[in-house]
């Protein structure tokens, strides 16, 4: 509905415009996001960077309808966030978003199989079988449907969520820190497997990381201090991405 | 040890929440045991103080020594004293006055035309003694009875009636007699003794209704002079008294009256609920057992970062304990404080429903304050022992762990034990019933049951929560798997939650299973040994009631729809030594209206010197046709009898058989039991009913059944019975319900993460929600299942052992429908105790319960 006021060479598959989050009241007020606008394009993997405090998680997961703004508006595609009730927002998160989390979060009592199929299942639907059968190829468990999470390594916990997450062909996914709680070749598996499914898709994730080596594997980044946007980089590397980090270190 | 303290304080004041369920626990049970003992105390109290009241003046008693007694019955049967010993009495020395006291059964019909009482407590009537002081009743309003007719009842009758002074009705003794009430009177202060219905006649009418023959009463009140006491009195008339004549104290008597109400009545009511208040606080020991697992399960990583810095085992232990010790000594002086609240109120609602339930304080002693206390500190802290144990087990390592939940199953061990303790039970079970039958064996194989049950739970919770939740997958998607999934990830935990609600529910099926199988035994024996078309009775129950008129047989067999009409009369007489009741008829038409089977002799030659027996009895006083017995009387007369009939089937018909002439010279009060009616040929059951109940109509107006409708209401007892026992094992299924709702609530603070996530991708309110009741459900029907297993087979055990144990034969029967009810509460019960936590888990904030470490 408000597309037509913003310019965009390509769709976007989530946008924040004017984000302000404020968390409490009065003298203790903190202002998480300070007005940020900035669009996640259909088809490429976005990285939101920037020091701890920078207001990186919160955008992320107002953009995903986890949480509401204080003020600013929200999309995943043409929807607009801040009108629906807890139900719409549930149903949205199920049918449209995907999300990995820095912990796995991967249900303990059901198997590989079925975490992965939980958000078709939730939806009481069948989803694309072709799909989903091509996806456990992509993230390589065929070998590990039916074991339980407790039985697997963290690389390939994280890799049950990743295709979890793209399980119900969602329009945006959004990692939150997927590689923090693995070590480096875990988690550059892990990276490659979220950059080779949105060439390969055409899919869209949003992944939020303090990490650079994490950050060079999408293909832009965006970068947050203080609960603004400060800059963006596209084709990042890792010593780029580092050197742009450095530079917010220096007091402003 | 100071430590411990703090550290268990600071958890007490941090999880307030957690141990609600705990101190409910605790708390219902031990205000339950505190209310029942407060209110025997009471009753007691109150009874010593009413009889004390009513016979103040009566200093004396005067009876026959000798009672006869027959098996199950506390009361014995005295022969009457002749009234003429009055003048005797009056002429020694000490004597102020005494007057004969006539006592027998009447029962008044109130204003609608139904019997007034009957259901248990005695139905009396008697002389209405004029000397005041003497009469245990004092006369309230009216005036005393003057003439034949003329009559005084206790005022909780005359409410319960609808009586007033100078209404007119009929007193069943159990000829119906016409009275008119004239006066009401008071008992010891109260409007009435209980449930006891008075009524107080001349002494004239009183003889003439009440007793065989004129000139009788069953004791003489006496009253002493000035300075004379009790005992005093007591030794002066003991030598004017002839043989086989006593005389007591007035205490004695009121205190033999307050004793026989307490055995009768308040003990078997005390006991009762003392029983069930056993029960309450077993199910509450399960709930408090996993609250304490759980909540140390979950502290396990603070426990051992605890070891870790150096506590020691003990003090870690300890500081558990403390915490039960603290919750165990809050909850049950709550529960004291609940007990007398309950007392106080039942002493409020009593009078409402119609039982007098005397005014005045509530005896609350010692005992029956530390007596709850204490057991309520040792049920929790017992249950909370083990897992303090644990908790004092764990390795400072476990701090490191990331996993704190216990899902560990059922070991090998517990499977090989639970299985042999069950062979155990069923072999001393089947000893016990089929053997070499014995209540005890059966008993003790009915605990191990129950043993095994507890033991086997958590290796059945797995295998019984896949069934039962078998089709929850197809039916609901992936709510019901996540549900039937949660439940089995702690089996000990789903056992341990489950078994509270199965003793309940076992309880309550034990006792359905029993009284259904009561009911069947009854019908089994009317329809057996009933040939009869209808019967004609009145219902009661206990002493109650005041039977039929010895010539309503009579008149009915007059009826020429009538083949045979027989009345069954009850007498009681010392057979060879030992008291036995016996049954006073007509023993050929005995033997047309009921099947007695086999028969050796013949029952039409018995006249007044022969007697019939079941098999049953000659077998065991090893007597045969041709042998002689030796009856005794309540008139301490003592008579040869010839055995001159044996017959096969007892049941209705009872154990020993005379005839009335036989019966005649030593009978009391006539009064039939049951009037058995057969019909001519041709005559259809509800034309012969209707002229039979135009004939009863004038005999007191009993009741007139067929044979179905007769074998129903001689069940009726059993339901009354029934539903009481449902009301208090409510209790144990709240404690229950408390039980799961609390271990759901601690789980779902376990699985916040979880719950944060499944709702991060995608469930709904709703469905989360549901996943949490269906969880609760499913424990519930596990638990719903064991108990109706367990019910099932020790109300079995019960019954076979009761069949065992008795002469006549017990029938088995489980009733489907009742069943059926117990399974929906139990479930109901789940779903319900899912209400709440279900709720709260659904109001989790998704981003703070995935950020939940």
């Amino acid at each position: 509905m408000t597309t037509t006021t913003v310019t965009t060479t390509t769709p976007t598959a989530a946008r924040v415009v004017d984000a302000v989050k404020v968390y409490g009241s009065g003298d203790t007020s903190v202002r998480a996001l300070d007005g940020v606008s900035v669009d996640f394009p259909v088809g490429r993997f976005t990285a939101i960077m920037g020091p701890s405090g920078s207001g990186k998680s919160t955008l992320m997961h107002c953009a995903a309808g986890l949480d509401t703004l204080t003020s600013g508006t929200a999309h995943i595609g043409d929807t607009e966030l801040s009108s629906l009730d807890d139900r719409r927002l549930t149903l949205l998160r199920r049918d449209r978003v995907g999300f990995v989390f820095q912990s796995f979060n991967l249900v303990p009592t059901l198997t590989v199989a079925e975490n992965i199929t939980l958000p078709l299942d939730l939806a009481g639907g069948k989803g694309d079988p072709e799909w989903v059968d091509a996806l456990i190829d992509v993230v390589g468990l065929r070998d590990r449907l039916h074991h339980r999470p407790s039985e697997l390594s963290g690389g390939q916990q994280q890799r049950v969520a990743v295709a979890r997450a793209f399980a119900g062909q969602p329009d945006v996914v959004f990692a939150d820190e997927p590689t923090g709680n693995l070590d480096s070749r875990s988690g550059g598996e892990v990276l490659g497997l979220l950059g080779r499914t949105v060439r390969q898709t055409a899919r869209t994730v949003v992944m939020v990381t303090h990490d650079p080596v994490a950050a060079a594997h999408a293909d832009e980044v965006v970068f947050l201090a203080d609960g603004r946007l400060v800059d963006r980089m596209e084709s990042p590397t890792a010593d780029k991405v580092l050197d742009r980090m450095k530079a917010f270190e220096v007091p402003s | 040890m100071n430590a411990s303290v703090r550290i268990s304080a600071a958890s007490l004041r941090a999880h307030k929440r957690r141990f609600a369920g705990t101190f409910l626990a605790v708390f219902l049970g031990v205000a339950f045991l505190a209310g029942t003992l407060v209110m025997g105390d009471t009753l007691r109290a109150s009874f010593d103080t009413m009889f004390g009241n009513a016979t103040s003046g009566t200093d004396a008693v005067v009876r026959s020594a000798d009672a006869i007694t027959t098996p199950g019955e506390s009361e014995g049967v005295r022969a009457p004293v002749a009234t003429d010993l009055v003048s005797t009495i009056e002429r020694a020395p000490g004597v102020a006055a005494a007057a004969p006291s006539i006592q027998g059964a009447g029962q008044l019909i109130a204003k609608d035309g139904d019997p007034i009482g009957g259901q248990g407590p005695p139905t009396l009537a008697g002389n209405w003694i004029s000397d005041p002081k003497l009469n245990p009743y004092q006369l309230a309003e009216g005036h005393t009875p003057r003439k034949s007719g003329e009559v005084v009842i206790d005022r909780g009758t005359a409410e319960r009636g609808d009586l007033k002074i100078g209404d007119t009705t009929t007193l069943r003794t159990p000829d119906p007699v016409k009275v008119t009430v004239v006066g009401l009177a008071t008992f010891g202060g109260e409007d009435g003794m209980a449930q006891v219905t008075f009524t107080g006649m001349t002494l004239a009418d009183a003889e003439k209704y009440l007793t065989a023959r004129p000139g009788e009463a069953a004791s003489i009140q006496v009253r002493a002079g000035p300075g004379v006491s009790q005992q005093q009195l007591v030794d002066e008339l003991t030598p004017v008294l002839p043989k086989g004549v006593e005389a007591i104290t007035g205490q004695e008597s009121a205190q033999e009256n307050t004793d026989m109400i307490s055995s009768q009545f308040l003990s078997i009511f005390t006991t009762f609920l003392l029983v069930f208040s056993g029960v309450a606080l077993l199910v509450a020991t399960f709930s408090i057992h996993n609250t304490f697992a759980i909540v140390v399960a979950q502290r396990t990583r603070e426990n051992a970062l605890l070891r870790a810095l150096g506590a020691s085992r003990r003090q870690v232990t300890a500081s558990t304990l403390v915490e039960a010790t603290a919750v165990a000594i809050t909850a049950s002086l709550a529960g004291l404080a609940g007990g007398i609240g309950i007392a106080a109120g039942l002493q409020a609602l009593f009078p409402a429903i119609g039982f007098p339930f005397p005014e005045g304080d509530l005896v609350i002693s010692a005992l029956s304050m530390a007596l709850p206390l204490a057991v309520g500190i040792v049920v929790c802290l017992g249950s909370a022992l083990l897992p303090a144990v644990r908790a004092g087990r764990t390795a400072p390592l476990a701090a490191l762990r990331e996993t704190a939940v216990d899902t560990s199953g059922a070991s090998r061990t517990r499977a090989v034990t639970g299985l042999g303790l069950g062979a155990l039970a069923i072999a001393v079970t089947l000893t016990g019933v089929l053997v070499s039958p014995s209540i005890w064996l059966a008993a003790g194989g009915a605990v191990l049951a129950l043993v095994a049950f507890v033991v086997l739970g958590p290796v059945a919770s797995t295998t019984a929560v896949r069934v039962l939740g078998g089709p929850l997958d197809r039916l609901r998607g992936v709510t019901g798997g996540l549900a039937r999934r949660n439940a089995l990830r702690s089996p000990k935990r789903t056992a341990a939650t489950a078994s509270a609600l199965m003793i309940g529910v076992a309880v309550v099926s034990l006792f359905t299973v029993f009284g259904a199988s009561l009911k069947a035994t009854m019908d089994q024996t009317v329809s057996r040994s009933f040939a009869g078309d209808v019967a004609i009775s009145t219902p009661s129950f206990g002493a109650g009631g005041s039977g039929l008129s010895p010539r309503l047989a009579d008149a009915v067999q007059k009826l020429p729809e009538v083949d045979t009409a027989v009345g069954l009369g009850r007498g009681v007489a010392e057979v060879d030594g030992k008291g036995r009741a016996l049954t006073v008829t007509d023993p050929v038409a005995l033997e047309r209206t009921f099947d007695l089977g086999q028969i050796q002799g013949s029952m039409s030659s018995l006249s007044t010197d022969g007697i019939a027996i079941t098999e049953n009895e000659a077998d065991k006083q090893h007597l045969t046709t041709g042998d002689k017995a030796r009856l005794t009387f309540t008139d301490g007369r003592t008579q040869t009898f010839t055995v001159r009939a044996v017959y096969g089937q007892s049941e209705l018909a009872g154990d020993y058989v005379i005839t009335r002439d036989a019966w005649a010279p030593h009978r009391t009060q006539d009064a039939d039991t049951l009037v058995a009616v057969s019909f001519k040929g041709g005559v259809s059951t509800d034309d012969g009913k209707a002229a039979v109940e135009k004939v009863a109509a004038q005999y007191g107006n009993p009741e007139v059944q067929t044979r179905d409708e007769y074998a129903q209401s001689a069940a009726g007892g059993i339901d009354m019975m029934l539903t009481l026992v449902y009301a208090l094992l409510a209790l144990a299924v709240l404690i229950a319900l408390l039980g799961i709702a609390n271990t759901l609530t601690l789980a779902i603070h376990e699985r916040t993460r979880e719950l944060g996530l499944l709702r991060a991708v995608g469930q709904t309110r709703a469905q989360l929600r549901a996943m949490v009741r269906w969880e609760s459900v499913l424990v519930a029907a596990f638990g719903t299942v064991g108990g109706l297993a367990l019910g099932g087979f020790l109300g079995w055990v019960l019954v076979e052992a009761s069949d065992g144990a008795s002469d006549s034969a017990f029938a088995f029967a489980l009733p489907p429908l009742q069943l059926a009810v117990v399974a929906l509460v139990g479930i109901t019960a789940g779903a319900l105790a899912g209400l709440r936590p279900a709720r709260r888990a659904a109001r989790l904030d998704v981003l703070r319960a995935i950020a939940t470490e």
